[in-house]
């Protein structure tokens, strides 16, 4: 128990009716415990609550019954969104060091530290909206790194990218990851995806949804990057669908 | 396949069809400005009346004017006149404009109140205030100042019921703080309402100002206006509209488009 860095319980969570949708039950008996250092991976059905839950637990949505709750108090969050959500009139540069205290003592270092990480020291001083889809990507995992947070909150980041550029940023995650243990909880529909990333796979089901398998993912870094064991171990592991 | 010459198409660039060779934007500018003198010269001279002085008259008039030092001190007079009534204006409205897109109740009760003052002329508000407060220069930038409110906090209104959510969810995320939230997330979505707000604010400020100062203010450009308008002498009259225009195109170039520029280095 000690070991885990976040436990998120929502016993009931309901989206109001909206005109000629009635009132819907998303999520029921969902208790999530987060193991420190873990890398999990929600996955399911599109539009059954994956997104919702993590909203909830980064405490963006409060409009639930239960509870999250941090094994360090005032524990920092990263969130890195579908879209980039990069502050459009502030270069790369500008919006990474705007999420570091100001008064943060070797901030810009930390910033040029971050963006050479990533590859995007060139664009440093560019504006967002200037650069591909793809660079706006890796700013935005940058800006959720430099803060070195104690939970990194991703909700599906690589989505609509072409293959090359999300399997370089998922490599780069991996490697950044590896680096600096974190604890991730991570949102994506993509089940390859789930299984290149995840050190446990949680998969969300049913009307309302609740989790119907949790299984922890046995692959060594290496073999994450070895796109024919990611396959492999996916067909084991969804053998039935 | 051979390829139809009718598919063809050809970049406009090295096909000296680009119009910018032969007479740049500022060479239009001086011959439409140009053309416009001479048809008013061509007019005054075939009219031969006092009441339509030609440009030369009207221009020896501005000099003038300018040499006894009457010019700049009017137009200084109502310049600052100007200034007090929009930096007023605009801050008010503003500050109101961002509380009625925020807050929904706010904005359902006070909707109508707006709509009244938007409606009310501006004779009334300007009438109305030197009967209060006398007449006064107090009195005159309130007048003024009071007619433009409603305008800007309608502009800013619309800007602040669209901030972002998506935005918002990621500075409280990252923990922003009211003040970093300000100034990096909510200010700069705000900007094209400002910049929208403070055009149409100068050109409606300024065109009261003079309205004010002829009702009741014993200098400025108004009330030179009005003795130009007494002595029926038309040729003080365009002398001293010709000089405000001339001023308010110089804010307009010099001040207004490089900050308009400034804020939107950032765009696509």
């Amino acid at each position: 128990m000690d070991s885990n860095a976040l436990r998120v319980t929502v016993e009931e969570k309901t989206f109001p009716a909206v005109e000629d949708r009635p009132e819907q039950v998303v999520l029921s008996a969902v208790d999530l415990n987060v193991e420190e250092g873990s890398f999990v991976v929600i996955t399911g059905p599109s539009g059954c609550g994956k997104s919702t839950l993590l909203n909830i637990a980064a405490g963006l949505d409060e409009d639930y019954r239960g509870q999250v709750a941090f094994s360090q108090a005032n524990a920092k969050l990263s969130f890195m969104f579908q879209t980039p959500r990069l502050l459009p009139w502030r270069t790369v540069a500008q919006n990474i060091r705007l999420v570091l205290d100001d008064d943060c003592p070797d901030g810009d270092k930390r910033v040029a530290a971050i963006l050479d990480r990533v590859g995007l020291s060139e664009a440093a001083t560019a504006y967002p909206e200037r650069l591909s889809l793809g660079m706006q990507r890796r700013a935005a995992l940058a800006r959720a790194f430099v803060v070195e947070p104690d939970i990194l909150l991703m909700d599906e980041p690589f989505v609509s990218l072409d293959d090359p550029s999300a399997d370089s940023l998922r490599t780069l995650l991996i490697e950044l990851w590896a680096s600096k243990p974190t604890t991730v909880l991570f949102v994506t529909h993509d089940r390859t995806e789930a299984v290149m990333l995840a050190t446990r796979l949680i998969r969300l089901g049913g009307k309302p949804a609740a989790i119907v398998q949790d299984t922890a993912i046995e692959l060594s870094a290496d073999e994450r990057l070895d796109r024919e064991k990611v396959l492999a171990y996916r067909m084991r592991l969804f053998d039935n669908d | 396949m051979a390829l139809e010459n009718n598919t063809i198409r050809t970049g406009r660039v090295g096909r000296g069809i680009t119009g910018k060779v032969l007479v740049g934007r500022l060479g239009w500018t001086v011959i439409s400005f140009l053309t416009l003198l001479v048809l008013w010269a061509v007019v005054a001279a075939i009219m031969q009346s006092r009441l339509f002085p030609g440009p030369l008259e009207v221009g020896d008039k501005l000099l003038s004017e300018a040499a006894s030092g009457e010019l700049f001190y009017h137009v200084g007079l109502t310049l600052g006149r100007v200034a007090a009534a929009f930096i007023a204006a605009m801050a008010i409205g503003c500050a109101i404009g961002i509380a009625l897109g925020r807050a929904k109740g706010a904005d359902l009760f006070f909707d109508t109140w707006l709509i009244f003052f938007l409606n009310l002329p501006a004779l009334v508000t300007i009438i109305l205030c030197y009967v209060w407060f006398g007449l006064t220069e107090t009195a005159a930038i309130l007048a003024v100042a009071i007619n433009k409110i409603p305008n800007v906090a309608v502009t800013v209104r619309e800007g602040a019921r669209s901030l972002s959510r998506d935005l918002n969810e990621m500075s409280e995320i990252y923990r922003f703080g009211f003040w970093k939230t300000l100034r990096h997330v909510t200010l700069p979505q705000l900007a094209p309402f400002f910049a929208a707000a403070a055009r149409g604010g100068l050109a409606l400020v300024w065109k009261i100002v003079l309205v004010v100062e002829l009702l009741g203010r014993p200098n400025g450009v108004g009330e030179q206006l009005h003795i130009g308008f007494q002595l029926f002498d038309v040729s003080m009259i365009l002398a001293y509209a010709i000089a405000f225009i001339v001023v308010v195109q110089v804010i307009e170039l010099c001040v207004l488009q490089p900050l308009e520029a400034r804020a939107n280095r950032w765009r696509r």
